[in-house]
């Protein structure tokens, strides 16, 4: 008891501007160096695995919209490859396309917003406002394909929405073409800044041994200088015939962290250029009727697609009974999804595995012995979304 | 008798058709116009089967079985045909699912889904068919929804038989119509044998689909059969009334009365206090004043005027207890035989 008296126990959160969310962090300091931190989760619980279990294959999707809401498209993507790998469904090559360009564009996207906030935490406000312009552009091109800027349920099993629209692929080919530019702005900004080198170089340190104890995935672990990639390791969707570099840090502190996210900026519009070069011309649905919604306008003039898209709407359809587990690198690690079928319409069992849980569940270790400033740093440093880890 | 369905040895006994057959063992041989209480006509072809050394397809409903049949159910021949009967029979149907109340229950939607027409290679130019009136007002007839099955007109005939309806015209032309709408006794039977929304109910104006609506079973309370309900519940209210086929003693038949007549449930000019008659007009009052009132009158005619000048009539709407209660008042306190109910009328 007594020795405990000496600490003084700080909240943080989880209504505070920098813990990305409603994150709480119970942190017992000693003077302004951190003995303990204890994050604190749940606030953002919605119950997302338990409503899977009553909702039908197709409605879920919307529900993989908000984990991490910063890159929707790449949620969508890991829930229908869990799904379609249960089915036993190829989807064309015109939609495995455009699958990658929109996982790409979602990376970015989240990236962005990483850097913005995580600059913006620390002090460098002018870069938050670079990072939303450019972010802003994609947002845009989601809304074109799907209506919606945020959750646009864009990727469904078996294929897409819809084909693109006219005027995307001119729009997508200005943004790829500038892009490379714009992170050499973000590059100038950030880089050499002394605040920013002070704020994150050998700080929040996490060794390679540690982040795969830890089961880091994603940047956080590719920062401490573990090369693995999901798109590498386990490829979907063709990944395997892009040309791409996965960046590596070398010491796990904030700096690598913010080095290797740069890179996968880069990288990421590499992967881009590549595909709009790639994309063929085809369908953008598997021919599977009783699964996959028949086109907008067949509903429209013919009898047979309207019932189809009036069983499939209104029911569901059947999945044969199984299990599987399906898993996609997003901007932050691995998204998996384990389902559970019983043959019925709704599965029997929806886990999410997310990275951003495993990552947070680190932090006591990263923080631990360094000032009280450097939490917000760090927790902007591993990049976390609570929509993500509450579920 | 032995014979084999989709490679399964099957003893079965004589005198039973394949499809009855088939059932029993669990097999799924899909069907359109077949109801297990009408006679079987095969006359949609959807329970066509591969029979061994015969030249044709048969259909099962109607095919009794023989000694030492080959049977096969589902072979890709068979799945053809029947995707192309279903080809026909959606050659010329309206877009109507969404509108339609049947949508989610329907017999053609689940055969179409299951059999994966997806492509129609045939074209029709048919001109639309115009609505007419039905034998009845609480049903309305759609002819371009229509499959021509005729569940309709044989369940009229052979169940509940009054030979109101019939079909009339041919080829595209075809629709039903009530040839002897003077015979209707609006009993709904081709209501609830319609496998598709080509017939549809017209008394309460509000719909819900299949699976917003509870189905509660229950007994009627019209007269004394007791026939089983199924009240199919939205918000609370009852919207419509089915039976099931395989409860109660009346197997999927109802009355006119059991089918049409809940509207008054919700209705609210339903008495929910008691009256009492002051002056000319009817005063709303507690149970406490009414039934006290009712006591001492009746006290009081019995004293004057003796026992067999009060009557009693129940209503047969109460449930059995209550009549019986009702009628040993009746007998016991009033001390009269003067009893009866409002069925007898």
């Amino acid at each position: 008891m007594s020795e405990q008296k000496k600490y003084m126990t700080l909240n943080m959160g989880p209504q505070h501007p920098a813990t990305h969310g409603v994150l709480k962090v119970i942190l017992e300091l000693e003077g302004e160096v951190i003995h303990r931190a204890i994050p604190v989760i749940g606030h953002l619980h919605r119950g997302v695995e338990k409503l899977g279990e009553s909702k039908t294959y197709i409605q879920n999707i919307v529900y993989t919209d908000r984990l991490d809401y910063t890159s929707a498209m790449i949620n969508n993507l890991a829930y229908c490859l869990a799904v379609e790998k249960l089915m036993n469904i190829e989807v064309p090559e015109r939609a495995k396309v455009i699958r990658v360009i929109m996982s790409e564009l979602s990376r970015i996207a989240a990236h962005l917003i990483w850097l913005a906030t995580h600059a913006l935490d620390i002090g460098a406000m002018t870069l938050y406002f670079y990072c939303f312009r450019e972010r802003e552009k994609i947002l845009d091109m989601w809304e074109m394909v799907s209506g919606q800027r945020l959750t646009p349920s864009y990727i469904r099993i078996g294929g897409l929405l819809a084909d693109l629209p006219e005027g995307f692929m001119d729009k997508l080919k200005e943004f790829v073409d500038t892009f490379d530019a714009h992170v050499d702005e973000y590059d100038k900004l950030l880089s050499k800044n002394p605040i920013w080198l002070a704020r994150t170089k050998d700080i929040g340190i996490i060794s390679a041994e540690d982040a795969i104890s830890w089961g880091l995935t994603g940047p956080a672990l590719r920062g401490s200088g573990v090369k693995f990639d999901y798109r590498k390791a386990q490829p979907y969707c063709g990944y395997e015939e892009y040309e791409f570099d996965v960046p590596v840090g070398s010491k796990g502190d904030n700096y690598d962290r913010y080095l290797v996210r740069m890179e996968e900026l880069r990288q990421s519009n590499r992967i881009l250029k590549q595909a709009i070069k790639r994309l063929p011309e085809g369908p953008i649905k598997a021919h599977v009727p009783e699964i996959v919604f028949p086109d907008k306008d067949l509903v429209l003039k013919n009898i047979e697609a309207l019932i189809h898209q009036f069983k499939i709407g209104c029911g569901g359809f059947t999945v044969p009974k199984g299990e599987v587990y399906a898993s996609v690198e997003n901007a932050k690690g691995e998204l998996g999804f384990y389902i559970v079928s019983d043959g019925s319409s709704m599965p029997y069992r929806f886990r999410i595995k997310s990275s951003c849980f495993v990552n947070l569940s680190a932090l006591p270790e990263i923080v631990k012995g360094s000032m009280i400033a450097d939490v917000v740093a760090v927790i902007g440093s591993i990049d976390i979304v609570l929509g993500e880890i509450d579920r | 008798m032995q014979i084999v369905i989709d490679g399964k040895n099957i003893t079965a006994d004589h005198g039973l058709t394949i499809l009855e057959i088939a059932k029993k063992e669990g097999i799924h041989i899909p069907t359109l116009c077949f109801m297990e209480k009408l006679l079987p006509i095969g006359s949609c072809r959807m329970c066509v089967v591969e029979v061994e050394g015969y030249e044709n397809p048969v259909t099962a409903c109607n095919t009794p079985a023989v000694d030492g049949m080959v049977i096969r159910t589902n072979t890709e021949k068979i799945r053809n045909m029947r995707k192309d009967i279903l080809r026909f029979l959606l050659i010329n149907h309206p877009l109507d699912c969404p509108i339609c109340d049947k949508g989610g229950e329907c017999l053609l939607q689940d055969l179409v889904y299951e059999y994966n027409v997806d492509v129609q290679p045939y074209t029709i130019k048919a001109p639309l068919k115009e609505y007419k009136e039905y034998s009845t007002p609480a049903i309305k007839y759609h002819p371009n929804r229509c499959v021509m099955c005729s569940r309709c007109i044989r369940t009229c005939r052979e169940v509940v038989g009054r030979n109101v309806l019939d079909i009339v015209g041919n080829g595209f032309d075809a629709r039903v119509e009530p040839v002897n709408p003077d015979r209707c006794i609006a009993c709904g039977e081709c209501l609830s044998a319609c496998p598709v929304g080509a017939l549809t109910e017209t008394v309460s104006p509000t719909k819900g689909r299949i699976w917003q609506i509870k189905r509660v079973p229950t007994v009627c309370a019209y007269c004394g059969v007791g026939c089983s309900l199924e009240l199919n519940v939205l918000d609370n209210k009852i919207i419509k009334v089915t039976t099931d086929v395989n409860a109660g003693m009346n197997k999927g038949v109802l009355c006119a009365k059991g089918r049409f007549g809940y509207e008054f449930v919700n209705s609210p000019e339903r008495l929910t206090k008691p009256l009492i008659r002051k002056g000319n007009e009817l005063v709303e009052t507690t149970w406490d004043e009414a039934l006290s009132f009712v006591a001492s009158k009746l006290t009081e005619i019995k004293n004057k005027y003796g026992s067999d000048s009060i009557a009693g009539l129940a209503s047969a709407r109460c449930t059995n207890e209550d009549n019986y209660l009702f009628q040993k008042f009746i007998r016991a306190v009033i001390g009269t035989n003067n009893v009866d109910h409002c069925a007898r009328l």
